[in-house]
């Protein structure tokens, strides 16, 4: 909402500066995001009459005018009047900031120019820049100030952000009133202008109005101004509607948004020999009915659509926009304006059903005033005939629907200390709530005035009452917190997996919850979750799967020519639940490109980088051991060959790890290779986390054994690792594998596996024969179980 | 043949003439033992020369043996000390040597992770609240519309619903638009007295350089017997003096939401243009006003409590919800919403 700041002055002499009445309104809850001047840097420019106008004697198109006062200037403007004529000089050294330019002296093809005549858009009045700015002869005196001429064209503009309860802030009639209450300042409601020609016609005279749907529209008033002539409006009420960001329609047009601007209540003006049967009628419409509306769309109506109606058909949709067929026109001579209160709910329907946020809408969506029907019509009545010429209609005529009641409202004593945690004396509150225009009934009741719909409880009683004394007013408490569980518990297991994941090296990627129907579809997951209104035809679907935002996170990134990627992803996927959908959260880690390495030739990542990382992370998470176990399970979107799914504490599979398949690396064009790991999060919490236990520290040296062994291809070396484990016995206290080759000096069909085993005896301390006759034993064992030859 | 006697003591003697000099030309250890063991070892000098020792006469053993222990000795302390002087010449060589090339990049311990900046204020976050007696509740991110708004009092067919550009799955259900379902959740199933932090994903039909159709709110609410404004006021003074740094101001503007009354907007002294004496000079980042708008913040509306099954006349509660990626944007200087979504290596491995 755009306020002019002059308005409000004129609506409250007493008022503060623009800055001031800002700070006052913002800590008030009406927010003043920012000001502009409106005509800033026009204050020198000055009215001048043409005195004679020739010929610019080289160039063509251009004329020397001149002007009175001012001398000569060079003017391109195809409208120039004839001497006599009412012309706006900017003269040398002014700043015209709305062209940001400076007037100079300038040659222009020999001519000297003193000057500048202006057009609106030069003088940031208008966007009009079709010719210079003329007022009609004996405008003013030669040399006046155009700010003196015309007040208008200078103003402070606030632009207030309101919240949705505050539909009486979009008029300055309330701005006025919450400005004076919020300043302790007096306030007296203007009162209509009085009508300078009237005649004896009635308006129910020519037009008769009926309300058939009443529990949509309160009250409906009609006012008949006779006579009229249809032109521009006056330039300041041109000006004024500009400042506020509203385009100049006509007189007759302009007189709507000036009183709706002023009492923040729509107005509607018809053209009454346009209005068939000579009759209006507030009534539903009929399914399939059809209207063209003032921004020429033709709008299919559904039962639920709220219209004004002539004998023949719709000609408005209530509160939302005017047809077309009734439009004000240069030749209209009789308009029929129209003041009604609808309602709100109604009005938004229609209005976002027809996709038609207008002004007016706007308004009675959020709650007009319903008390100043009259008043607001007689006003803009009053205002056409002074506009537009014509005569005002002696009465108004009113159809009345079902008006809403006065609402009262209780104020306890002990309310504001209840929920401030402060208390406001009884004398200060009632106060406030004077000032605001509630009225108190008796005790501890008051009327609310239908100008505030927001207001309806106790509790909004209390709000009014710290919104204007200030925020500041409530001091600062800290409160005993009851202390409470955690309900869910899944964040703390979030917060974990992340920490976790970011110190194995990877780095955490936000992704969306929804994807598209395609990425399910290449990854082969099920879909669940449908959007009926999605952003974007192609993110359709919630996601089943934390991949399609890696995939895309990493697509990206490869993109832009990072290649080397070690990403995870935390969230829920969306599966199909009893009622809701079932939430559940997942891991997903992907890792692509080259392992880290310094100074060296880089390597890329391979299937054991990713089954490294997800046993840590598995193990570190729960404290179990996790293995993975190949061949039980088939993912459609893994690598048949590297695929692994990860057993915990050989109970529970708690995810799954391998690389890409490269049909679907193909198909969704992800460019290259990559390895995921993706967990289960609400498994991987069912786990539990193991408590480390502490176990002594050997006092008793350990000694190594190494041997390697021949072995043929194919056989797993983990399957050897485990029968050198089990031949070694207790004595052993680890066994893992250091070394495999394949190639020569190995024989093909073969590999050459190398085995560290670690002997070490809790109790004593092992001797080198002891340790040398039990490890010729295991070497035996193996070699013979696995047909293997022992390396020298 | 000459005198045995003789001819050992000349060899000593000339042993020890020349043991010196040949111990200082060795110029590395290694020379320098084996130096030592041509004079002293098992097959050196001084043994072949103690060979002939069997020649001599009895009488004479004693003074020459005293002679070989003396000269042993004496070799043995200059072996010592040539050591000592070639191994501190190295040191002092070692020392001298060219500088290590410290321009070579430093080779980092592992690879390095990165949590996102939206975790790092969402954890923080968390953590203060947590600290202050707040307990994480978990909900859905998918709710039904009476959760996500009638029964926070969101009145049917209302402009308060413009904010919340909905999406709604085809099943009937929203996702949510604000975690303040976990309120309602909270609400309908539980007992007060509680005070919960609610951390999530929220959806928005919203798209542009401020707005992403999925972002990240945090709602704290606490509800028991005369909580007041007052107490709200206490709690966000204390988010806002451990989470923007000591002495930060507060500043309550008061506003509008459906599910609070009063409402208020909260902003903070702006944390960029912040003096030593404590005033803000005001910047670009707070448009020259000094103050950060973070938060909204209200007393629980009595309809919620209506709706959701808790007296209004015995209960209160106030409830605070801000948006995490403004909170990590202000944070590290983030312009563009965009950014925290799109997963660039290069903007990830920033934080």
């Amino acid at each position: 909402m755009k306020a002019s700041y002059s308005w409000l002055k004129q609506l409250v002499p007493q008022i503060a500066d623009s800055r001031a009445l800002g700070d006052r309104f913002t800590s008030a809850g009406v927010e003043v995001e920012g000001a502009h001047e409106f005509g800033k840097g026009i204050e020198t420019c000055v009215l001048a009459w043409v005195v004679s106008v020739r010929p610019h004697p080289t160039k063509s198109g251009l004329r020397l005018v001149t002007v009175d006062p001012g001398g000569e200037v060079v003017c391109g403007a195809p409208n120039v009047p004839e001497p006599g004529g009412v012309v706006v000089l900017a003269p040398l050294g002014t700043y015209l900031p709305a062209k940001n330019m400076t007037i100079g002296r300038r040659d222009i093809g020999g001519v000297v120019s003193e000057g500048m005549l202006c057009s609106e858009a030069e003088l940031g009045l208008s966007d009009d820049s079709s010719g210079i700015l003329v007022l009609p002869n004996g405008f003013a005196e030669p040399g006046t100030r155009l700010v003196d001429a015309i007040p208008e064209t200078r103003d402070t503009i606030l632009e207030i952000g309101l919240t949705a309860n505050r539909p009486d802030c979009l008029g300055h009639i309330g701005l006025a009133r919450e400005a004076a209450a919020l300043m302790g300042l007096a306030w007296k409601r203007p009162a209509p202008e009085v009508p300078v020609r009237t005649i004896a016609q009635k308006t129910a005279d020519a037009v008769k109005i009926t309300i058939e749907a009443k529990d949509r529209c309160a009250h409906y008033a009609g006012s008949l101004v006779d006579g009229v002539t249809v032109g521009p409006s006056p330039l300041g009420v041109r000006y004024r509607l500009s400042a506020l960001g509203v385009r100049s329609i006509s007189n007759a047009v302009d007189v709507t948004n000036v009183v709706m601007l002023e009492y923040a209540h729509p107005l509607h003006a018809f053209d009454l020999d346009k209005v068939r049967g000579g009759v209006i009628v507030v009534r539903l419409a009929r399914l399939g009915e059809k209207l063209v509306t003032l921004d020429g769309v033709e709008r299919t109506l559904v039962a639920d659509d709220l219209v004004i109606a002539d004998g023949e058909g719709p000609i408005a949709l209530a509160g939302v926009m005017g047809g077309a067929s009734t439009e004000i026109s240069a030749s209209t001579k009789r308009v029929l304006l129209e003041c009604a209160t609808f309602d709100p709910r109604s009005v938004r329907r229609t209005a976002r059903r027809q996709g038609l946020h207008s002004e007016s809408s706007h308004r009675f969506e959020r709650g007009i005033d319903h008390g100043d029907t009259r008043e607001c019509i007689l006003h803009a009545s009053a205002m056409t005939a002074r506009l537009c010429g014509g005569s005002v209609a002696s009465e108004i005529a009113w159809a009345q629907g079902d008006e809403a009641k006065p609402v009262t409202v209780t104020l306890r004593d002990s309310a504001c200390e209840r929920v401030l945690g402060v208390a406001v004396p009884v004398a200060e509150s009632t106060a406030i709530l004077e000032r605001l225009g509630l009225e108190k009934t008796s005790g501890t009741t008051f009327t609310v005035p239908p100008h505030r719909p927001d207001i309806t409880r106790e509790i909004d009683l209390v709000e009014e009452i710290v919104r204007v004394r200030g925020m500041e007013t409530v001091g600062a408490r800290l409160p005993a917190v009851h202390p409470t569980r955690p309900v869910g518990g899944r964040e703390a297991l979030l917060r974990r997996v992340r920490q976790t994941a970011v110190s194995l090296g990877l780095s955490e990627a936000l992704t969306f919850g929804f994807t598209s129907k395609k990425m399910l579809e290449a990854l082969k997951l099920p879909g669940s979750v449908e959007l009926a209104n999605p952003l974007t035809e192609e993110l359709t679907v919630m996601r089943t799967s934390l991949l399609p935002g890696l995939f895309e996170a990493i697509s990206r990134a490869r993109r832009h020519g990072e290649s080397d990627v070690a990403m995870f992803t935390t969230g829920v996927v969306f599966m199909k639940g009893a009622d809701l959908p079932e939430e559940r959260p997942m891991l997903a880690v992907a890792i692509a490109g080259a392992r880290p390495s310094y100074l060296t030739k880089p390597e890329p990542v391979d299937v054991w980088d990713a089954s490294g990382l997800a046993v840590q992370l598995v193990s570190r998470l729960t404290g179990l051991g996790c293995e993975l176990v190949v061949g039980e399970s088939h993912v459609a979107y893994l690598h048949p060959r590297g695929l692994a799914s990860l057993l915990v504490d050989k109970r529970q599979v708690v995810g799954h790890m391998g690389p890409v398949h490269p049909d679907v690396i193909d198909a969704l064009d992800l460019g290259g290779e990559l390895m995921i790991v993706e967990l289960d999060l609400d498994a991987l919490a069912r786990l539990g986390q193991r408590t480390t236990r502490y176990s002594p520290i050997p006092r008793f040296p350990a000694s190594a054994r190494d041997v390697a062994l021949l072995i043929k291809e194919g056989v797993p070396a983990g399957l050897v690792l485990t029968a050198i484990r089990e031949a070694a016995g207790p004595l052993a206290e680890d066994v893992r594998i250091f070394d495999r080759f394949t190639g020569s000096p190995v024989p093909a069909g073969h590999a050459s596996l190398a085995f560290r085993v670690v002997y070490r005896s809790a109790d004593r301390t092992l001797t080198d024969a002891e340790i040398d006759q039990s490890h010729a034993k295991v070497v035996a064992e193996v070699a013979a179980r696995f047909n293997a030859v022992q390396r020298a | 043949m000459s005198d045995p006697h003789a001819s050992i003591l000349a060899s000593l003697d000339s042993l020890a003439g020349s043991y010196a000099a040949r111990f200082e030309s060795a110029q590395t250890e290694q020379t320098l033992r084996d130096e030592n063991a041509k004079v002293l070892g098992k097959k050196g000098e001084l043994t072949a020369i103690l060979k002939e020792m069997g020649k001599v006469p009895a009488e004479a053993r004693k003074s020459i043996g005293e002679r070989v222990n003396t000269l042993k000795g004496e070799v043995e302390k200059a072996f010592e000390a040539r050591l000592k002087a070639i191994l501190r010449a190295c040191r002092e060589a070692e020392l001298n040597a060219p500088p290590f090339d410290l321009t070579l990049p430093g080779r980092p311990p592992s690879r390095r992770g990165h949590p996102h900046p939206i975790s790092i204020v969402r954890d923080e976050i968390v953590g203060i609240f947590e600290s202050m007696g707040f307990a994480v509740f978990d909900g859905p991110e998918i709710d039904t519309p009476a959760n996500n708004f009638d029964k926070l009092g969101f009145p049917p067919d209302h402009p308060a619903t413009d904010m919340h550009d909905t999406f709604y799955t085809k099943a009937g259900h929203v996702l949510r638009t604000h975690t303040s379902n976990i309120q309602v959740r909270a609400m309908s199933t539980m007992k007060p007295p509680f005070a919960f932090i609610a951390p999530g994903a929220c959806y928005r039909v919203d798209s542009d350089i401020t707005h992403s159709p999925m972002f990240h709110q945090i709602e704290a609410f606490m509800v028991a017997e005369h909580v007041t404004l007052a107490h709200l006021k206490g709690v966000l003074a204390e988010f806002a003096e451990r989470f923007y740094g000591t002495g930060t101001p507060i500043r309550l503007r008061p506003s509008f939401f459906p599910f609070t009354e009063p409402s208020a907007e909260v902003d903070v002294g702006c944390v960029f243009c912040k003096r030593a004496d404590g005033t803000r000079a005001g910047c670009a980042v707070c448009k020259q006003s000094g103050w950060l708008e973070i938060l909204g913040s209200g007393m629980i509306d009595p309809v919620v409590f209506t709706q959701c099954g808790i007296d209004p006349e015995k209960w209160s509660g106030f409830a605070l919800g801000m948006g995490l990626e403004r909170q990590a944007m202000l944070r590290y200087g983030v312009p563009e919403i965009r950014f925290l979504f799109e997963n660039d290596p290069r903007f990830l491995a920033q934080f």
